[in-house]
Parts: C-alpha cells; sequence; structure tokens
C-alpha cells in the first residue's frame, strides 16, 4: 500500500509537479478515492473561483490608454550635470579602491622607511635622500596643527601606535584608514540597494 | 488572463523606446497588459472603479521606473509586481474600499432567477477571496486568475517558491472552509 500523495496534489493540480512524480500520483489515484476526493475540491475550487467575473471589461482599452497617457509626467531631462553626478556616483567604488590602493601604497613606503632608520646599519643610506623622522616630532606638529576633536583622535593613534612597536602608528593609521574606506564603501552599497529596491521590493504584507 | 501574444522582439522594442520616453511605445505596452493588470488589482481590492484608478497609478508608476527596468527580468512579472504593490497601497488608504460597491457584472440572463444565484455566488467568492491575508491573497490571484507558473509568481512577488507554495496552500485551506456551501452546493 503506497503513502497518500496529499503534500503533491496542489502542486499536480497546478501542473508544476516534476514527470517522475506526476506517474507516482497518477498510480495512487487510479485506486485511493481519498485522495481522489482531495484532487476533485482543488479543481472545484478553481472552477469557483473561475465564477468570480473579471474587470477588465469594465472600461473601454482605448479610454483606458488615454487616461494613462494624459496622466502621464514629462520624465526630468538628463541635464550634463545630472548625468556627471550619476557617473561620479557610479564610479565610487572605483574611487575608494583607488584611495586604498594609494593608502596601502604610501604605508607600505613609510613603513620600509621607517624600518631602515629604525636599524644603525642602514639608518645612513637614507639620511641624506629622507630627513630622520621621528614618530613622536609628527605627532606633536600635528597636535599643533589640529583643533580639539582631530586631536584627541590622534591620541588615540598614538596610543595605538605604541601597542604595535616600532611600525606602530602606519599600522594603526593603516587600520583606521582602511576601516574608513570600508565604512564609506558599505553606505554606498546600502545606498545602492535602497535605490535599486525603491520600488520594485516593497514588502507585501 | 494572458497579454496578447506578440513577438518578444517587439515588446523589447517597445520597452526600449518607451525607457528613452517615447509615449507612443509605452501606450502599446499599456494596451498589451492593460486587461492583466486591472484584474490584478481588482481582485486584490474588489472595488471595480478603485481598480481602474490603481490599475492607471501603476501605470504610470511603471512608466516612472522603466528607465530603471533590467530586461533579464521578466517585463510582465515587474509589471504584475507594481501593480501589486499599487493595489496594497490603495488597500492601505481605503480600507472600507471592499465595502463600497458590488458591481453587477454577470451578462443579463433568459432565467433573472439563475442569473441572481449566480451573482450572489460570484460575490459570495469575491469576498472570501478579499477576506483573505494580502500575502496569501497576492498569490492566488496570481495563479488562478493570470496562471502564472509558481516561478513567475516567486520572481512577481520576490519571494522564495517554497513560501509560494504554503501562501498558496493556506489561502485555498481558507477558501475551502469559508466556501464550503458554495462547494458542496455545486
Amino acid at each position: 500500500m503506497m503513502d497518500h500523495v496529499l503534500e503533491w496534489l496542489q502542486a499536480y493540480h497546478d501542473g508544476e509537479l516534476p514527470e517522475r512524480k506526476v506517474r507516482r500520483v497518477e498510480e495512487h489515484l487510479a485506486y485511493c478515492e481519498s485522495c481522489c476526493a482531495e484532487l476533485e475540491a482543488l479543481r472545484a475550487m478553481s472552477s469557483l473561483l473561475q465564477e468570480s467575473p473579471a474587470a477588465g471589461d469594465l472600461m473601454r482599452p482605448d479610454r483606458f490608454v488615454a487616461q494613462v497617457g494624459l496622466r502621464l509626467q514629462r520624465r526630468p531631462e538628463q541635464t550634463v550635470t545630472r548625468r556627471v553626478l550619476e557617473t561620479g556616483w557610479r564610479l565610487v567604488p572605483v574611487g575608494l579602491l583607488g584611495a586604498w590602493a594609494f593608502v596601502q601604497t604610501v604605508l607600505i613606503v613609510l613603513s620600509g622607511i621607517l624600518m631602515t632608520q629604525s636599524f644603525p646599519a642602514t639608518a645612513g643610506l637614507f639620511s641624506s635622500v629622507v630627513p630622520p623622522v621621528s614618530v613622536n616630532s609628527l605627532l606633536t606638529g600635528l597636535h599643533c596643527f589640529a583643533g580639539k576633536g582631530l586631536s584627541d583622535w590622534l591620541e588615540v593613534l598614538s596610543c595605538a601606535a605604541r601597542w604595535f612597536g616600532p611600525l606602530g602608528w602606519p599600522i594603526a593609521l593603516s587600520i583606521v584608514l582602511v576601516m574608513g574606506i570600508a565604512l564609506l564603501y558599505l553606505s554606498w552599497l546600502a545606498s545602492w540597494w535602497v535605490r535599486h529596491n525603491r520600488i520594485e521590493n516593497v514588502p507585501i504584507v | 488572463m494572458t497579454a496578447t501574444t506578440i513577438p518578444a522582439g517587439i515588446e523589447c522594442e517597445w520597452i526600449a523606446r518607451a525607457q528613452q520616453g517615447d509615449r507612443q511605445a509605452f501606450a502599446e505596452l499599456v494596451q498589451r497588459y492593460r486587461a492583466g493588470v486591472v484584474n490584478v488589482v481588482y481582485r486584490m481590492c474588489g472595488d471595480a472603479d478603485l481598480a481602474e484608478d490603481a490599475a492607471q497609478e501603476a501605470f504610470i508608476r511603471v512608466w516612472q521606473h522603466l528607465p530603471r527596468y533590467q530586461p533579464r527580468s521578466s517585463f510582465r512579472n515587474w509589471v504584475y509586481r507594481i501593480a501589486t504593490n499599487v493595489a496594497l497601497d490603495v488597500l492601505r488608504r481605503e480600507r472600507d474600499a471592499t465595502d463600497i460597491e458590488i458591481v453587477p457584472l454577470v451578462a443579463a440572463q433568459s432565467n433573472p432567477e439563475a442569473a441572481v444565484e449566480r451573482s450572489e455566488r460570484a460575490d459570495r467568492v469575491r469576498q472570501a477571496v478579499l477576506a483573505l491575508a494580502p500575502a496569501s491573497r497576492a498569490v492566488l490571484i496570481l495563479r488562478e486568475y493570470e496562471a502564472l507558473s509558481y516561478k513567475e509568481i516567486a520572481e512577481t512577488l520576490d519571494i522564495p517558491m517554497g513560501t509560494v507554495m504554503s501562501r498558496l496552500n493556506y489561502a485555498r485551506t481558507q477558501l475551502r472552509e469559508t466556501l464550503k456551501g458554495c462547494l458542496e452546493g455545486g
């Protein structure tokens, strides 16, 4: 005795069941009265629903089309400024990628310079080209030019830098900048998603 | 109800031209999908006048958002999605709309008693469909009246196929309960 096929009947009735299962359902229906009755009920329901008339014939098609035409607004023209802004907005990820590559390059170069300066054997090689850089003096200088808000940030940065040892501040700065770039990219992604789904994906509750 | 059969290439051309702002091409698209959209909206709202307004509003939204339409998805499903959303907006705006009017849509019959009975049955069916939750109602309407496949419904409403099947099952079970009298009466 085969199990009932109730869970497949709806898909069978709608013509959505795979061929392999269709055969099994039909074999079962050949002798199972309760499943036959269930299928019949689904068919009766579909027929009953079709008794409720459609509304399409209530209005004349040409009148409907004309009314829609009258209500259509002109689309805002694509001005040059608008087009430039639109293109710029689309290129934001490329710009962020470029900014990330730039930050990484600068920080790798700086790390290299700092490494060479930290070893007495190589410090002399660059002293004629690059003046000796003291991290503390650089940060102190930045403190003088920065406002209070930025000063606090620099303080945090220098604290973080001390954690990482001789290459501390390039690493800390790198982390901060990469996080900033990631944040900007996520914001852009969120705005793109909202824009893309404004109409199409209004949830049906 | 399905849209008139025309070659897919011609429709793509209409869409492309309408995206560029060609109103005549858009009128062709409106003509093609009018019946389907009106029906979807009417079944969702249950009021013929509201359906006419809402269907027009749906086409206006289609026009506004047409430049963003991506041809990789079915245009009909995209239009139906907008129509369904407009119908839901209309329902939210006009909570009492379903009680406004019962339009006698049954053609004149030689037997007036039979006509009245049929009209009453049709109205009971309409009210039962309207009593369903909007999410299940949308799935049922797209399946039973627009004959969309499960996959097309999933794409139109942006829900998984499993959800389409469970909502359809729920809607049918509810209707069987509500319309027990009509079903038993034949």
